[in-house]
């Protein structure tokens, strides 16, 4: 047979390929959502499930730049925090189990996205005054977020060595930290307003702001 | 976009971000890696068994799987002069391999660890891939960890530094004087 597909890549064309990848996607996803009924959070959680879910793998070959935060804090202004939980847990189940590596560590990254959109949600308010979004305060919280998710996952390490080596293992993660940061700020900067814009379309009827209520009482 | 004017502003300044954290990099990751090797206690008993005379220099010691014994240090661990003259062999660690030692002043864990297996004329053959993050060691005197096959997903070599999991590649290790190294076979 003929081998068509064992072309060898250098990883900067895989890369160009995977942003080529991620652009169709974003491009089909933001088509289709013309087409949804209006106030149906829970398709448009599906929608941002998509864009994390594709987003963090292709863009794997740039350390820890990926739209997975950004989407978690905004689904949890938008929606509340136990859907923000809920999309942070499928996104990285989803992209560890298939692609990545599932492990221990998975639980302390839906941990670390879990608080991430929670506290999207606690101060839903503050980043969503009058139905605009606040962009420079959303960054901010992006930016610390980086921080803090980052910080919750390395504690995943004390699983198999001793508290002695966390500050090593932390100061030689500040890089990432910074590269998780930047990356933060360049989807808050390009991909935020976007996002809110479809987000802010479906909303529930029920309630003008970030719901509080359940789940599992509108499905 | 008068309706978020923000947002203007915002984006050169992320591109801003970005380029200059792409051109600091490099200085920020030597400067935290020094930072981060201050924490890195010179453990003493991580010359335990070691001779007597290595106490305050380097030293690289190799573990093999009892499954996967290296052909000539196969049993206890043999000690080897950083000149290659056989010191002996301690029979009292758990598991067999080799410790070359009585080396000072290095700094960078990769020249270490090639000018310490080199000591050994042959017997510790390296092979490693050249990775954007560095060197990855797959072989250490002819046990190449990418083809062991048993109970788990995979193998790969492990690098201690003084006794404690290696933060860093070997790439990225920096040493100081009385520091031992030490790589064993670790899966997942």
């Amino acid at each position: 047979m003929y081998d068509f597909h064992n072309i060898a890549l250098t990883p900067t064309q895989s890369l160009l390929l995977n942003i080529a990848i991620l652009s169709v996607i974003v491009f089909a996803v933001l088509r289709s959502e013309r087409r949804l009924d209006d106030s149906n959070p829970l398709l448009m959680l599906g929608i941002l499930a998509i864009f994390g879910i594709s987003g963090r793998i292709l863009l794997d070959p740039l350390p820890n730049f990926q739209p997975v935060t950004v989407i978690v804090i905004l689904a949890g202004v938008y929606y509340g925090a136990p859907r923000a939980i809920a999309l942070a847990g499928v996104i990285a189940l989803t992209t560890n189990f298939v692609v990545l590596g599932h492990g221990p560590w998975t639980l302390f990254q839906v941990l670390g996205w879990g608080l991430v959109g929670a506290s999207g949600a606690y101060f839903s308010d503050y980043i969503l005054k009058e139905g605009q979004l606040m962009l420079n305060r959303l960054a901010a919280l992006a930016i610390i977020s980086a921080f803090v998710f980052n910080w919750i996952v390395s504690l995943s390490i004390l699983l198999k060595t001793d508290a002695s080596m966390l500050a090593p293992y932390l100061i030689n993660g500040l890089l990432f930290d910074l590269y998780h940061a930047a990356g933060n700020l360049i989807f808050v900067a390009w991909l935020a307003t976007p996002l809110s814009e479809i987000m802010t379309k479906h909303l529930d009827t029920s309630s003008s702001k970030a719901v509080s209520e359940p789940v599992s009482s509108t499905l | 976009m008068s309706k978020i004017p923000m947002s203007n502003e915002l984006k050169p300044i992320s591109v801003i971000a970005v380029i200059a954290l792409i051109l600091l990099a490099p200085s920020i990751r030597d400067a935290l890696r020094e930072e981060a090797a201050t924490y890195v206690s010179d453990s003493e008993s991580s010359h335990d068994g070691l001779p007597e005379s290595w106490n305050n220099s380097q030293v690289m010691c190799v573990m093999f799987p009892s499954d996967t014994p290296h052909p000539k240090f196969n049993s206890g661990v043999t000690m080897i002069e950083s000149d290659g003259s056989t010191y002996g062999a301690n029979s009292e660690f758990n598991g067999t391999g080799v410790c070359v030692g009585g080396f000072t002043g290095f700094t960078e864990g990769m020249t270490f660890f090639l000018n310490s297996t080199n000591a050994t004329n042959g017997d510790l053959d390296v092979s490693y891939d050249v990775t954007e993050w560095g060197p990855y060691v797959h072989t250490i005197g002819g046990l190449n960890a990418n083809e062991l096959t048993g109970n788990f997903s995979g193998a790969y070599w492990e690098l201690l530094h003084n006794g404690e999991i290696s933060m860093v590649g070997i790439g990225d290790l920096i040493m100081s004087e009385g520091d031992v190294l030490l790589w064993r076979i670790a899966t997942w």
